[in-house]
């Protein structure tokens, strides 16, 4: 029981980091129903800021708002790069396109600093520090990524149902064209969304890049993939979906990998990917189903 | 006499042939030709290399291609297959040192590379099956986007078992490899493979499958209504198509000599998808072209980055360049590629454009005699179309309360009612789109409510769209020959008419080879009846065929409906709001209004009912 309820709380840590990247994805989707391939290169990015920004000396104090103002630009900057010449296009068009800025990314990083993994210094408090309930003993780490990610979720939930920014982006998910009619600023909107993907990355990425301690060209994949199968988990095109699709992906691994025999506890990730096509093939829409009727 | 459909043995095995072996001696020939004239090892490996890459690029077009959906998880099979091969055919020898604990007993296994590469695509085969069936839920449920991610999934988690299972992969670094002398340095066995994914894949395209896949692939609802269960025509070019990966797969690591986790992962998903798109995914052609850019291309950018790299004469790896001129620059130009092609070009260069149409097209015998008019049907079995009690509830919202039609073949029945009377929501569940709360519908007596929009066609009931659904890149003629290909399986108890005749009979013979798309709305509208037509149905729903046409128009609609009903002995149920045209063309008409049958009759029955003129002009019913 004591075992259960720590894997709970080690899987809402995980989970935590896993549904702000999912909710990322989920707002792109819901503006310009892309699926973007290229969420996880804010990450990618800030890891090189911060791998700069630690051997300058800067605290981690400073590089986390660093992290959040690199991811904001990198997403706008992909957008008006990539994203905004290929508006509307099919989605294998744009799903290419996603596609192509994370190998472009990748590629700068490649030709500019090396293939190898760049080590930085993790905060000192990360893996050490635990308080405990009872018998239950919980990283510090873990508690503030659930705190924040509580705060974050309450402040977007807010911000989508109290401004005219978040009825914008909404009413713009749920009927793209319409919206336009109605006046809605397709411009801004898609924007917007990106910059609010990309902040959310952002907040991600400060926990993501204090537990990695290390970038690689190719590190945007592995929280892209978290992201991406969040998101479908949970229901392509609804938020809350994705956020409980983030939820379930993180508590998942985590319960298997305790489950797991240790010989097979290597391919954990491959029972999580082979648990979800099993999900997909008995709930082809994922955990909350978006009515997408076509009219005809 | 009925045009034969398939296969005609010029257009779709004669030409194809002829095409492929032009592209084959491109590939090849050129080839040999740069490998001879830089001469040495280096060359001499690219060329092998991109004649591999091609087999592996060609395997995915065939999927990519006719379906359009994007899939990441070739390149996963192309690891399982690798593995399958290499587990195989390395020398048990070798085997115990590299992997003693190999599951299956495969250490002492030792057979030929060949019986290995049939392993390999078993193998394969059998997970693309499984995949095959999650693509089809997930693809139809969510979209082909859902597919996509689902195929990503299997490269990762390919990937992942692959550097966890060092028992049987040898793991991260290790790996596997072939003793000295085990490799693959024998040309022929890739030619001969090449040649056979070029043929495979040229006349996949062509034969029913294909067409029907590349149907839906144009527009998957009017596929539907066509009677095209695409998810069938999807599984069929996934096996195809995994079944030609896996070779290329196991000859890659025959000729690497070795295989690694990360020879089989997203770099190589990356390339063999950018050569694909970059030549044109819809094309085998498009295909070859991408795999000799690309190749070409990477190879010059990764000399280029090399140092000391000096074009005629000129040392360009200093300054100012040497920014630009740097090693791994052969992955920039990757990705550049890909998202300059996307942005600019997402067809790619040669779009759908096809070596052997091409030539068919040109060498072929120009004149084709216009078919003699078809005399109208006036001998064929009748059949009743019976709906009954109809009812339709929404949460609180009651849209239909026992509506109701009746129709014969050779008879043309109207619905009219004003907005709101539930017409819509009546044609929705007609066309299966909608199942009813309550009531059902049969023609001569077989239940056909609330079954799939194919199964419903293949039972004489096709439907037109309000919105012109056609299949935009295909030609007049291939848009109808999708139907008549259906229709000859399915539609087999009653008399299905000529093609081209009734390309012919609806106008349209000077444009049988124009694209659908470039045909005014006009045209597209007839197009649309002529398919319908080909899908010999008893019952023809016409939804609105008169929306956006004017007057005259209309009323040359009203003779085009009436003269291909009869032409295939049909009978016609049509909804419209256009109450001169249903009048015209009618010879029963139902009435409805807020969810139910008013009045029913002859068109100036209906007209004079008291009833209908209150629904339409307002007032109160007399009592």
């Amino acid at each position: 029981m004591t075992e259960l309820a720590q894997n709970l709380i080690d899987g809402l840590g995980r989970g935590s980091i896993y549904a702000l990247l999912a909710l990322g994805v989920a707002v792109i989707f819901g503006v310009m129903h892309l699926l973007n391939f290229a969420h996880g290169e804010m990450i990618t990015v800030s890891g090189y800021a911060s791998l700069w920004a630690l051997n300058a000396g800067w605290s981690w104090w400073l590089v986390a708002p660093l992290i959040l103002v690199v991811s904001v630009v990198t997403s706008l900057v992909i957008e008006r790069v990539a994203f905004s010449r290929v508006r509307g296009a099919s989605d294998f068009t744009l799903l290419l396109t996603s596609f192509g800025v994370h190998f472009v990314v990748s590629a700068v990083f490649l030709l500019y600093v090396s293939a190898s993994v760049k080590n930085f210094s993790r905060p000192s408090w990360i893996s050490s520090s635990t308080w405990a309930i009872g018998s239950l003993r919980i990283e510090t780490f873990d508690t503030v990524v659930i705190l924040v990610t509580i705060v974050t979720l309450v402040a977007t939930t807010l911000l989508l149902q109290r401004t005219m920014f978040g009825l914008a982006l909404r009413a713009a998910a749920a009927d793209f064209d319409t919206a336009r009619l109605m006046g809605v600023k397709s411009d801004s909107v898609i924007r917007g969304a990106f910059a609010l993907s990309g902040l959310l990355a952002g907040i991600a990425g400060v926990f993501w890049l204090m537990r990695a301690g290390s970038t690689t060209p190719s590190a945007g994949i592995d929280p892209m993939l978290k992201a991406v199968l969040a998101a479908l988990i949970g229901g392509l095109g609804s938020l809350r979906g994705a956020v409980i699709g983030g939820f379930v992906l993180g508590i998942a691994e985590v319960l298997l990998r305790s489950w797991l025999p240790d010989s097979i506890a290597g391919l954990t990730e491959g029972v999580v990917f082979a648990l979800i096509a099993v999900l997909f093939i008995f709930r082809p829409g994922g955990i909350i189903t978006v009515a997408t009727a076509e009219r005809v | 006499m009925l045009t034969k459909l398939f296969p005609r043995p010029g257009r779709d095995i004669g030409f194809p042939l002829v095409g492929v072996a032009m592209l084959l001696a491109l590939l090849v020939g050129g080839g040999t030709l740069y490998q001879t004239i830089l001469g040495g090892g280096a060359p001499e490996r690219l060329v092998t290399v991109m004649l591999i890459d091609a087999i592996i690029v060609i395997g995915i077009q065939i999927y990519i291609g006719n379906t359009g959906v994007l899939s990441f998880g070739h390149i996963g099979f192309g690891a399982v297959a690798g593995y399958v091969f290499a587990t195989i055919a390395i020398t048990p020898a070798e085997k115990l040192k590299r992997i003693p604990d190999a599951p299956f007993g495969l250490v002492d296994v030792d057979a030929s590379p060949y019986v290995a590469i049939a392993a390999a695509v078993v193998v394969a085969l059998i997970g693309a099956f499984i995949l095959g069936i999650g693509l089809a839920r997930s693809g139809a449920e969510s979209g082909a986007v859902a597919a996509t991610v689902i195929t990503l999934a299997l490269l990762f988690v390919t990937h992942e078992v692959a550097r966890n299972w060092p028992d049987l992969t040898g793991g991260d670094r290790a790996g596997l490899a072939f003793e000295i002398g085990g490799k693959l340095d024998d040309r022929l066995p890739i030619i001969v493979t090449l040649a056979i994914a070029l043929i495979l894949a040229r006349l996949y395209a062509t034969s029913r499958s294909g067409r029907l896949a590349i149907a839906a692939r144009e527009d998957n609802l009017a596929a539907r209504a066509m009677g095209v269960n695409p998810l069938v025509q999807q599984m069929v070019a996934l096996l195809l198509s995994v079944g030609v990966v896996a070779v290329g797969s196991s000859l890659r690591v025959w000729h690497a000599g070795s295989i690694l986790p990360n020879q089989f992962f997203f770099d190589y998903a990356l390339l063999t998808l950018v050569m694909l798109i970059v030549g044109g995914r819809n094309s085998v052609t498009g295909a070859v072209v991408g795999v000799i850019v690309m190749t070409a291309g990477r190879e010059f950018a990764r000399r280029m980055g090399q140092d000391g790299f000096e074009f005629f004469g000129i040392g360009l790896d200093e300054a100012p360049l040497d920014w630009v001129f740097r090693e791994n620059l052969q992955t920039v130009f990757l990705g550049v590629s890909m998202l300059a092609f996307m942005i600019w070009r997402p067809v790619g260069i040669l779009d759908d454009w096809e070596l052997d149409s091409w030539l068919r097209r040109r060498f072929s015998s120009g004149d084709e005699p216009k078919p003699e008019p078809l005399p109208e049907l006036d001998d064929y079995a009748h059949q009743t179309l019976e709906a009954r009690d109809i009812h339709m509830q929404f949460g609180g919202f009651t849209a239909l309360t026992d509506a109701r039609i009746d129709a014969t073949t050779g008879q043309i029945v109207g619905i009219i009612g004003p907005n709101g009377a539930g017409k819509t929501t009546f044609v929705n569940v007609l066309t299966g789109v909608i199942t009813p709360t309550g009531g059902s519908f049969s023609i001569d007596g077989k239940d056909l409510t609330g079954i799939a929009s194919y199964r419903l066609a293949r039972h004489g009931l096709v439907r037109t769209f309000q919105n012109l659904r056609l299949f935009g890149s295909l030609t007049v003629r291939e848009n109808v020959e999708v139907a008549a290909l259906v229709a000859n399986d399915h539609r087999t108890e009653r008399t299905r008419r000529d093609t081209d005749s009734l390309i012919a009979e609806a106008g349209l013979w000077e444009h049988r080879d124009r694209r659908a798309r470039e045909l005014d709305y006009g045209n597209s509208r007839r197009l649309e009846l002529a398919r319908a037509a080909a899908m010999a149905p008893s019952f023809l729903l016409l939804d609105e065929p008169t929306s956006g046409m004017s007057d005259s128009e209309s009323l040359e609609m009203v003779e085009q409906v009436r003269h291909m009903a009869a032409t295939i002995g049909a009978g016609v149920i049509v909804i419209d709001h256009d109450l001169g045209f249903i009048t015209g063309i009618s010879d029963v008409i139902f009435a409805f209004d807020t969810g139910r049958v008013i009045a029913t009759g002859t068109p100036e029955q209906v007209q004079a009912d008291p009833l209908v003129r209150a629904a339409y002009l307002g007032g109160s019913a007399p009592a």
